[in-house]
């Protein structure tokens, strides 16, 4: 065995390889990690390159793929893209879920039943507070998108940010978990999770630090390199943040690979300040 | 600071195979400048510290082949930061005057072993023209095999760091400066 797959049978890296296939989106999130906004640079990654990071990823001994951005779904490949890359992992794609109309949503219907999970985000039960953190209509736009995904077959999970999960009302949250449920989504594929104090949030104040000592190494691969974690390239002031770089080298897989289980040393699995979202 | 054509990375910015190289309070423009290629700055400073760094050859040979061809080369950096390194490996501030093309060698350095060794040097590292057959025969006089080719990749990987600090354009340190300018030699 690899010392990558070793690393990775061990949980000392996550068993997911994450890809960024854009930073640009449609919406403008006060706490958004990349800065992403529509109009901002967007840093591609070629659905050839991610089919091909996905082929070695499987070889390297991950066993699943994560595509975040950025809004992924403003990628009219994309959808093409989830199938072919559901031919070799599982893959979860995050997705603000405001796209999921017209054409876009016809699109979507061969991806039902294929190993393939849209996390949406979803922040509050009520529309104004989910609203001002993630744009006006959002709300709507979502709570209309989960049903018609599940109807066609497609997983949802929805993810839920939170500026600080331990002391947020649990009456509020009581309201959002049965709006979950009700628009058909278990409690098993609802995650909650602090605003991470990267990007936006950062220059917000907002959220609870996060370095490499509280994030669960999770290899990323990006259109600028390769990093240590989905909550790595983030972008401050238009700067793209390289405290979680871990090469510039994102093909052959192997070479970002085998780099972060150095970067890792002896670092035991579960190291107790990390904040445990993945 | 790096120069003009490269942000350094800070501190705060250090990628994680960056960081061993950080030291606290700051660290070196080559260092702050390879940490935008990690992958590159964890093979680069160790190849480094093993041909540049303390070896079986004396730290005086050493800074004889960095300084001369850091001089050939006309590399501001490397002749500055390995002016301040000379004087702590034993030189004079007349030999590194005469290294630095600023006095005689033949006055500042009498002895045959070090005076073919600088005749190699300026043969390897100062002209683009091809080694002249024959050039570094003298030199087995006074080095074994093993020496030869430590002291000439010496002077090749210095003519590489050489390039890479003028192209970029990285700037001594304020404290190599100071140095030096306490010592008469900017």
């Amino acid at each position: 065995m690899s010392a990558v797959a070793e690393a990775i049978a061990e949980g000392r890296v996550g068993e997911r390889l994450w890809l960024y296939p854009n930073y640009h989106c449609n919406l403008r999130c006060t706490y958004c990690l990349t800065e992403s906004a529509p109009g901002v640079p967007r840093r591609l990654l070629e659905p050839e390159t991610i089919l091909e990071r996905a082929h070695e990823a499987r070889a390297l001994g991950f066993t699943g793929v994560g595509i975040t951005g950025g809004e992924p779904f403003l990628l009219d490949w994309l959808p093409e893209l989830l199938a072919e890359l559901a031919q070799i992992l599982p893959v979860i794609v995050l997705s603000n879920a405001t796209l999921f109309t017209g054409r876009r949503l016809a699109a979507l219907e061969p991806l039902g039943g294929l190993p393939i999970h849209i996390q949406i985000s979803l922040d509050s039960a009520e529309p104004d507070a989910n609203d001002e953190m993630r744009g006006s209509g959002n709300f709507a736009e979502v709570v209309a998108a989960i049903p018609e995904l599940l109807r066609r077959g497609i997983g949802v999970r929805v993810a839920t940010t939170l500026e600080d999960p331990a002391s947020h009302d649990p009456a509020e949250l009581d309201r959002l978990c049965e709006l979950h449920r009700s628009l058909g989504v278990g409690d098993e594929d609802h995650v909650v999770r602090p605003v991470i104090r990267r990007g936006r949030a950062a220059a917000g104040g907002m959220g609870v630090p996060a370095g490499a000592d509280e994030l669960d190494p999770e290899l990323t691969i990006t259109a600028d390199g390769a990093f240590a974690s989905p909550f790595g390239p983030t972008v401050r002031a238009g700067a793209l943040d390289t405290d979680l770089l871990v090469t510039r080298t994102t093909s052959p897989l192997a070479v970002p690979a085998g780099a972060l289980v150095r970067a890792l040393g002896g670092r035991a699995a579960g190291h107790d300040a990390r904040l445990g979202i993945r | 600071m790096a120069g003009v054509l490269v942000t350094p990375v800070e501190p705060a910015q250090a990628p994680l195979l960056a960081r061993p190289h950080y030291r606290e309070g700051g660290t070196s423009p080559l260092v702050s400048s390879l940490a935008h290629v990690p992958e590159a700055l964890e093979v680069t400073m160790p190849f480094i510290a093993t041909v540049l760094g303390p070896s079986a050859i004396a730290a005086r040979t050493k800074e004889l082949v960095i300084l001369r061809t850091s001089a050939r080369l006309e590399c501001s950096y490397c002749v500055q930061t390995h002016s301040s390194v000379a004087l702590d490996s034993g030189l004079s501030v007349a030999e590194v005057r005469a290294l630095r093309g600023e006095e005689s060698l033949e006055e500042a350095f009498p002895a045959e072993d070090e005076r073919m060794l600088l005749g190699w040097v300026d043969a390897v590292a100062g002209t683009v023209d091809p080694v002249p057959a024959g050039a570094g025969v003298e030199l087995r006089e006074h080095f074994s095999e093993p020496e030869v080719v430590e002291l000439t990749l010496l002077c090749a990987a210095t003519v590489m760091l050489n390039r890479y600090c003028t192209a970029l354009e990285l700037p001594a340190s304020p404290a190599t400066l100071q140095r030096l300018a306490a010592e008469g030699l900017l």
